[in-house]
């Protein structure tokens, strides 16, 4: 089995978002004194319906975005907390090979290689972004984000248009090859989230209050089960919240 | 087709040339205001090696000095993105500039300066730089976040790797400027010569004006529409090869 070199100790992780509130200029506003904090490391959620505020949210978190007022605390090990969505490109003049070459160090090599193996894109080393599908680009610009050394990323629809085999295969290889590092996932599969994500925070729109809701997920690894059931529970739980 | 540029001129010009004539006839002027076809044979096989030269040395001062706008534009636009504040004085300076007609500075550098390569080559520069730098100004500042976002979050993005991945996204923006500053720069080439040379294309027409010889101005007028379109063509066949799509 490959290894990562960089697999560092389980530290205890917490990110708390203490009374956020914001509105983009001009707008209504769009959270109202929100609070709630993920804690340990691990694989955890933000889910909500669409236009909620969800990736607004995650740049806050992120400090892509200054909230009116409220505050995020960040223990975590790293000043920074990193935000990757699905609306983002490579260089044009560079092949995936070329790209990685260039953002990752040389000892990286054979930890791109095999993720990208793993997350059948192999065939994509010497394509350029522009001519990969969506998924495969989806695919890619996630592995140059989990071999960043900052402990916490933000996943922001990050598998969107990878088959739902290909998305378990990946979130059970992150749980396994980052157990240091806390994700949050941002996704509208509810299934998905309930099934793989620890901690799950449900965002509402801002005329409910309290605006977010916290919930336990299955949070599945490799070689476990779960239970159908509690899946299906924890599946309407969130479907009512929202 | 890269040589659309060349027949789009011949074309241009001999139904300029026919309605020339069809003026003359239908008004009955005499060959002293519009000559007659054989005469402008007779003038151009008697003045044409003086013209060639005369344009040939023109199109190297435009050439010359539309090389340096694109390098100065280009470092001005580095410099300005570098710096906010220089950015700003710059964008806001050339904005300033470019609206005031830089035929009407020209006669200044004449006194200044003399006549020469020089002060030629500084109004070909002047009068095609302004669209060049604004354009360079204009994309250097411009963010393209779905790409820069990874390098800015990961603290990598230095400033010439901005500036490359700013450069390549706009490249049809840059690549259509240059090419569209190539004519600015043999109109104040020719500018530059008519109001005080002594050499070029442009002093010749302007000794053609003061002679009202139609024939030479005639002649003088398909070189340059012929040189420009040469240039335009050559400039197009570098720019954009043959797989990128011509704006």
């Amino acid at each position: 089995m490959h290894t990562f070199k960089d697999s560092k100790q389980l530290t205890r992780m917490n990110i708390q978002c203490k009374n956020i509130s914001f509105s983009y200029p001009k707008k209504q506003q769009i959270f109202n004194d929100i609070t709630f904090e993920f804690n340990g490391s691990g694989f955890h959620a933000l889910f909500g319906e669409s236009g909620v505020g969800k990736s607004t949210l995650a740049q806050i978190i992120s400090g892509l975005q200054i909230p009116d007022t409220g505050k995020i605390v960040n223990q975590s090990g790293s000043s920074q907390i990193i935000y990757t969505t699905n609306q983002e490109r490579f260089p044009g003049w560079q092949t995936i090979q070329m790209h990685f070459d260039s953002i990752l160090p040389a000892h990286k090599k054979e930890d791109w290689q095999h993720m990208m193996s793993l997350f059948g894109i192999e065939q994509c080393f010497k394509s350029k972004f522009s001519q990969l599908s969506l998924g495969q680009k989806n695919r890619v610009n996630l592995i140059r984000y989990l071999l960043q050394s900052h402990p916490v990323l933000i996943m922001d629809e990050s598998l969107a248009n990878v088959d739902e085999s290909m998305r378990e295969t990946i979130i059970l290889f992150i749980k396994e090859q980052f157990p240091e590092k806390l994700f949050i996932y941002i996704s509208h599969h509810v299934r998905e989230i309930c099934k793989y994500c620890n901690q799950i925070v449900v965002l509402r729109s801002v005329i409910h209050s309290p605006q977010t809701i916290h919930f336990k997920g299955q949070n599945l690894r490799n070689n476990h089960s779960i239970d159908p059931d509690k899946l299906k529970e924890n599946m309407l739980e969130i479907v009512h919240a929202t | 087709m890269r040589h659309n540029r060349i027949i789009h001129f011949l074309i241009l010009y001999i139904s300029a040339l026919t309605i020339l004539f069809a003026i003359k006839h239908s008004l009955g002027l005499s060959n002293y205001v519009i000559p007659a076809f054989t005469e402008i044979m007779t003038t151009a096989n008697r003045i044409f090696p003086i013209y060639f030269r005369a344009t040939i040395e023109s199109m190297i001062i435009a050439i010359m000095g539309h090389m340096l706008s694109i390098i100065l534009a280009c470092l001005i636009g580095i410099l300005g993105r570098i710096n906010s504040f220089v950015g700003i004085i710059i964008k806001a300076g050339a904005y300033q500039v470019q609206s005031y007609p830089v035929v009407a500075i020209a006669p200044i550098i004449f006194i200044l300066m003399g006549d020469g390569l020089l002060p030629r080559l500084l109004i070909t520069s002047m009068i095609c730089y302004f669209p060049l730098l604004l354009t360079f100004v204009g994309v250097f500042t411009e963010p393209v976040p779905d790409i820069e976002h990874f390098y800015y979050v990961t603290n990598t993005l230095s400033w010439d790797l901005e500036i490359r991945i700013r450069a390549y996204e706009h490249q049809k923006k840059i690549l259509t400027v240059i090419e569209g500053s190539a004519t600015l720069a043999m109109v104040g080439t020719i500018v530059a010569e008519f109001l005080s040379a002594e050499s070029g294309i442009g002093y010749q027409i302007s000794i053609a004006l003061s002679q009202s010889d139609m024939a030479k101005v005639l002649i003088a007028l398909f070189l340059i529409g012929l040189f420009i379109s040469i240039y335009l063509t050559l400039l197009a066949w570098i720019l954009w090869p043959k797989k990128r799509p011509t704006p």
